[in-house]
C-alpha cells in the first residue's frame, strides 16, 4: 500500500507541472495540445546536455539531474515558440498548430537523438541511458502507517516542482500579471483597452507553458524511464491536458486529479502483482489511466467552463 | 524592380482564387526541400543525391543494382502498397476535418480494425480467397465506423474534445490489442502476431511482372475510387453540404436546420470508415503481421498528407505521392549514403509545418498586393496632382 502511494506520487507530479503549463497556455486565450511535443522536446534538450556533461561530472553526480532540468525547461520554452509563432503571429488553427508542433517534435528529437548518439560514441541507438534519480525518504513522517508512503523514497524533484507550481499558482492567482494573463484568456478586449499587451502576454504564457512541460519531461524521463528515447511520447502530455479539463482549468482542483490519475496507475499495477497475474496482463493494467481519464472526461466535460476566448487569435478591430 | 515584379508574380499567384490551393502548396513543398537540403549539407551529404535515393528507393529511377527476382518495378509496387493505406488515412482525416473535427485517433482505429480483421478472417485458413477478401473489407469498414462513431457520439453528448478522446482511444486500443497478441496470437520468434493467410491478404504477393517479382496491391484501387467518392460526397451531396456547413459555423448550421449532432456522428463515422479500410489495406495488404502496442506512425503523417493536399480529395493524391516518396524511400536512402532514416519523419514534420502556415503565407501575399495597389494609387494621384499643379501656373 505504501508502495502505491509513493509510485502513485512520483507519478502525478510530473504530471501536474505539465497540466500547470497547460493551464497557464489556455487562460491566456491559447488552446495548447502541444504539451506532448513540449515535453518530450524539453526532456531531450535536457537529457542531451546530461549526456554531455555526465563524462565530465561524473557518472553518479546528482548535480546534472537538476542541470538536466534546468536545460529542459530552456530546451521547452524556446520549443513553445513555435506554437507561440504559429498560433499568436501566424494567426493559424491552435488545434492544428498543437498537433503539427507533436509530430513535428516527435520527429526532431528521435532524428537528433540517433545523430547525437552516432556523433558520440558511434552507435545509432535512439536512446540516451540517463539512469534514475536518487530518491530519500522524510524522516518521522514516511514511519506513518499507509499515507507515510507519500513521503517516503521521494524524488528530489519532486520537492522543487511543488515549489515551482506553489509559485506558478501564486503568481497567476495573486499577482497583477496573472490577472492580466487570464483577463487575455476571458476578454482581450478589455485587456487592450485597460493599456495591457494581449500578444506580449500570450507569448510569455505559452513560453512558461514550454518550460513547465519540459520540466515535467525530463522528470518523466529520470524516473519511470531512466533513459530518454522516443518512448517518452506516451501520451502524458494529453493526460496532463485531460486532467486541466477535469479539474477546470483550476490549478488546485488540477492537483487533485493528478493524484488520482497517480494513485489510480500505481494502484492499478500493484493490483497487478498482489493478484498474481503474469507481466503479461500489465499491459491492461497499464491502461487504467487512460480509460479512467475518458470515464471522468464523459462525467465532467459538460459542466466546465474553459477560458472564453481560447482558441481565437486576438483581433484589436474585434469586438 | 525586377525583384519586385517577381514579388508581385508570386504574391498573384498565392492570392488567386482558381491557382492559390495549388500553388500555397508547391511553395510548402520547395521551402521543405530547401530546409532539407540544408540539414543534409550540414551532416556534409549531398542534398541531389540523397533526393535521388529516395526516389530510387520507391521505384521512380533505376538503382545501381538490383537482388535476385527484384527490379524497378518491384519497388515501385511497393511503394503503391504503402501509398494506399496513405492516401486512404488521409481521406479519413479530411472528412473530420471538413466537418471541424480533428481525428487524430486515425492510427488506432487503423490498428483496431487491422487486429479484427487478422483475427477473424486472417486466421481461419478454411474461408477462401474470394470470399476473405471482401470480408476483410467489410470487417475493416465495420470496425472502422463504429469506432469512430464512438469517438463522434462523446463529442456529441459529453463535449469531450475530440483530439483529447481520439488519444486515450488510441492508448486503449493499442493496450488492449497488444494484451490479446501478445497472450494468444504471437509468434515465439517474431514477437509479433501470427502473419494472416494469404487468401485474406488484399495484397497478391510473388506476381511475375516482366520478369521481376511484384506484390500487386487491391488496395491503391480502393483509395484511389474512395478519394473520388469523397470528393462526390463533398461536392455533390446535401450530407457532404451539411458537413461542410457544421464544418464552417456550427450555430449558423443548426439555424439552417442542419442537425449538427447527427453530422458530428456522421463524419466521424466516415472517417472511421475511411481509416478502418486504411488499417486493413496495411496491416492485410503492406504488412501481414501486427507489432503488438505500436501505433502505426502513417496515422501522424496523414495529417501532413490532408493538409499539404489542402483538405481536398484529389490533391491529397498527389500530397500522398510526395510523402510516401519519402517514409518509403528512407531505408533506401539510409543505406546507400547512411543518414539515419528518420529524417523521413523529420521532413515529413517540417512539411506539415510549412503547409501549416499556409494561410498565413496567403495572407502575407495579399498584403504585399494591396501595399502595391496603394503606392500606386499613391504615386497616379501624386501624377496627376503635380500635372494639374502645373496646368494652375499656366
Amino acid at each position: 500500500m505504501t508502495k502505491v502511494f509513493t509510485d502513485g506520487l512520483s507519478f502525478a507530479i510530473p504530471l501536474l507541472i505539465m497540466a500547470v503549463g497547460a493551464i497557464y497556455s489556455e487562460k491566456s486565450g491559447v488552446t495548447n495540445l502541444a504539451i506532448e511535443g513540449f515535453q518530450g522536446f524539453g526532456a531531450f534538450i535536457g537529457a542531451f546536455i546530461a549526456i554531455l556533461l555526465m563524462p565530465v561530472l561524473g557518472n553518479g553526480s546528482q548535480a546534472v539531474i537538476y542541470i538536466a532540468m534546468a536545460a529542459a525547461a530552456v530546451g521547452g520554452g524556446i520549443y513553445a515558440c513555435i506554437h507561440a509563432l504559429l498560433c499568436i503571429k501566424f494567426k493559424a488553427n491552435q488545434v492544428i498548430s498543437g498537433v503539427v508542433v507533436n509530430i513535428l517534435g516527435v520527429a526532431l528529437t528521435t532524428f537528433f537523438t540517433s545523430a547525437a548518439n552516432t556523433a558520440i560514441n558511434g552507435t545509432a541507438s535512439n536512446k540516451f541511458i540517463l539512469g534514475v534519480s536518487s530518491r530519500f525518504s522524510i524522516p518521522g513522517l514516511s514511519a506513518i502507517p499507509w499515507v507515510g508512503g507519500l513521503f517516503k523514497n521521494m524524488y528530489p524533484f519532486e520537492i522543487i516542482i511543488i515549489v515551482l507550481v506553489l509559485f506558478f499558482w501564486y503568481l497567476m492567482y495573486k499577482t497583477r500579471f496573472g490577472m492580466h494573463l487570464r483577463a487575455c484568456g476571458e476578454n482581450p478586449q478589455a485587456v487592450d483597452a485597460a493599456g495591457g499587451k494581449v500578444n506580449k502576454t500570450r507569448w510569455i504564457a505559452v513560453i512558461i507553458s514550454g518550460a513547465l512541460s519540459g520540466i515535467g519531461g525530463i522528470c518523466f524521463a529520470y524516473s519511470i524511464l531512466a533513459n530518454y528515447s522516443p518512448s517518452i511520447y506516451m501520451g502524458y502530455g494529453y493526460l496532463a491536458i485531460a486532467a486541466m479539463i477535469f479539474g477546470n482549468w483550476n490549478i488546485g482542483t488540477t492537483a487533485l486529479v493528478c493524484l488520482i490519475f497517480g494513485f489510480a496507475k500505481s494502484g492499478g499495477y500493484q493490483l497487478c502483482i498482489a493478484m498474481g497475474l503474469p507481466s503479461n496482463y500489465s499491459d491492461l493494467f497499464l491502461m487504467l489511466p487512460y480509460i479512467l481519464t475518458m470515464i471522468l472526461l464523459i462525467f465532467f466535460s459538460k459542466k466546465n467552463h474553459p477560458p472564453k476566448a481560447a482558441g481565437e487569435p486576438w483581433d484589436k478591430g474585434k469586438r | 524592380m525586377n525583384t519586385k515584379k517577381k514579388n508581385r508574380w508570386l504574391s498573384g499567384l498565392l492570392t488567386s482564387e482558381k491557382y492559390s490551393s495549388f500553388t500555397v502548396s508547391v511553395l510548402a513543398i520547395v521551402l521543405t526541400l530547401v530546409t532539407a537540403s540544408v540539414l543534409l549539407l550540414i551532416m556534409g551529404k549531398n542534398p541531389a543525391r540523397a533526393f535521388l535515393c529516395f526516389l530510387q528507393g520507391c521505384g521512380f529511377a533505376p538503382k545501381a543494382n538490383y537482388g535476385g527476382g527484384s527490379g524497378m518495378l518491384s519497388d515501385l509496387f511497393d511503394f503503391l502498397n504503402y501509398l494506399a493505406p496513405m492516401l486512404l488515412a488521409s481521406l479519413a482525416f479530411i472528412v473530420g476535418f471538413k466537418a471541424g473535427l480533428f481525428n487524430i485517433g486515425i492510427a488506432g482505429q487503423m490498428l483496431m480494425s487491422g487486429f479484427a480483421a487478422t483475427v477473424i478472417v486472417g486466421y481461419n485458413k478454411s474461408i477462401p480467397a474470394g470470399l476473405a477478401k471482401p470480408l476483410v473489407i467489410i470487417i475493416g469498414i465495420i470496425v472502422g465506423g463504429l469506432t469512430g462513431a464512438l469517438i463522434g457520439y462523446l463529442k456529441y453528448k459529453f463535449n469531450i474534445h475530440e483530439v483529447v478522446s481520439t488519444i486515450m482511444v488510441n492508448y486503449i486500443i493499442s493496450y488492449t490489442t497488444g494484451f490479446f497478441i501478445n497472450n494468444k496470437y504471437v509468434d515465439m520468434l517474431t514477437r509479433t502476431s501470427r502473419v494472416c493467410s494469404p487468401a485474406s491478404r488484399l495484397t497478391w504477393t510473388g506476381v511475375q511482372i516482366g520478369g521481376v517479382g511484384c506484390k500487386v496491391p487491391l488496395g491503391i484501387v480502393i483509395a484511389i475510387v474512395m478519394a473520388f467518392v469523397v470528393r462526390f460526397i463533398f461536392d455533390k451531396t446535401a450530407f457532404g453540404f451539411e458537413l461542410k456547413a457544421v464544418g464552417l459555423n456550427k450555430n449558423c448550421a443548426q439555424y439552417i436546420g442542419v442537425g449538427v449532432g447527427k453530422s458530428i456522428v456522421a463524419s466521424m463515422a466516415l472517417s472511421g470508415v475511411l481509416a478502418g479500410l486504411a488499417g486493413v489495406t496495411y496491416y492485410l495488404g503492406y504488412s501481414n503481421t501486427i507489432i503488438p502496442k505500436t501505433l502505426a506512425g502513417m496515422g501522424y503523417d496523414s495529417i501532413a498528407v490532408a493538409l499539404l493536399g489542402n483538405s481536398s480529395p484529389v490533391g491529397s493524391i498527389f500530397a500522398a505521392i510526395i510523402v510516401t516518396i519519402f517514409q518509403q524511400g528512407a531505408n533506401y536512402m539510409s543505406s546507400t549514403i547512411g543518414v539515419a532514416k528518420e529524417i523521413a519523419s523529420l521532413i515529413t514534420g517540417i512539411l506539415l509545418l510549412y503547409a501549416s502556415c499556409g494561410g498565413h503565407m496567403k495572407e502575407l501575399a495579399a498584403g504585399i498586393l494591396q501595399k502595391d495597389l496603394y503606392r500606386e494609387i499613391e504615386a497616379k494621384q501624386a501624377s496627376e496632382g503635380s500635372g494639374s499643379g502645373k496646368e494652375e501656373k499656366r
